[in-house]
């Protein structure tokens, strides 16, 4: 994370959670970035990474792992799903990458 | 004259039926929408509430920062 500000860059979590409870798990994993609450899913459509879950039978439509890198002028610059969006270190190469200015 | 306006009326439910049904099935199929965005597309903007209940609005960071959304699927989960 701290390569990651290093690299001017700012780092959001977005989820359907409420923000209580990004609250509560960002106390509880110490993270130190913003989580954002995308109750109405507008986000994850926006995005177009709307992901079924089956839980117990029912559908649940929650967002897909992914993560998006944005330059400072609003361009995307890289986008990675499932499992490489876990590791961050990509997204820290990316921004590593990019113009300073 | 009465009973073809009848008959068509029931032709075009029965299309919207079956277009809605079809509608439907395609859903069902779909269970991941992957991300129609690529690299060298706009972001969307968007506002959206943060864990402290402020407001976050994308195009603040425009012209100053690097911006990575994690997105992730539920709080207090390894997703």
């Amino acid at each position: 994370m701290a390569k990651l500000e290093a690299s001017d860059a700012v780092v959001f979590g977005i989820s359907i959670d409420s923000p209580a409870a990004n609250n509560a798990f960002a106390q509880k994993i110490g993270v130190t970035f913003p989580l954002l609450s995308d109750m109405n899913r507008k986000v994850l459509k926006q995005y177009g990474i709307l992901k079924m879950y089956n839980v117990q039978k029912e559908e649940y439509d929650w967002a897909q792992r992914t993560t998006f890198v944005i330059d400072k002028q609003g361009v995307i610059q890289s986008v990675e799903e499932e499992a490489s969006a876990i590791n961050p270190n990509n997204a820290v190469a990316v921004c590593t990458k990019l113009p300073k200015k | 004259m009465r009973s073809a306006h009848l008959k068509s009326m029931i032709v075009a439910a029965a299309l919207v039926g079956s277009v809605a049904a079809g509608a439907i099935r395609a859903q069902q199929d779909v269970k991941v929408s992957h991300t129609s965005l690529k690299p060298g597309d706009m972001a969307p903007d968007f506002t959206l509430l943060d864990n402290q209940w402020k407001q976050i609005h994308l195009a603040d960071y425009r012209g100053k920062k690097n911006v990575v959304l994690a997105f992730y699927v539920l709080a207090f989960t390894e997703g």
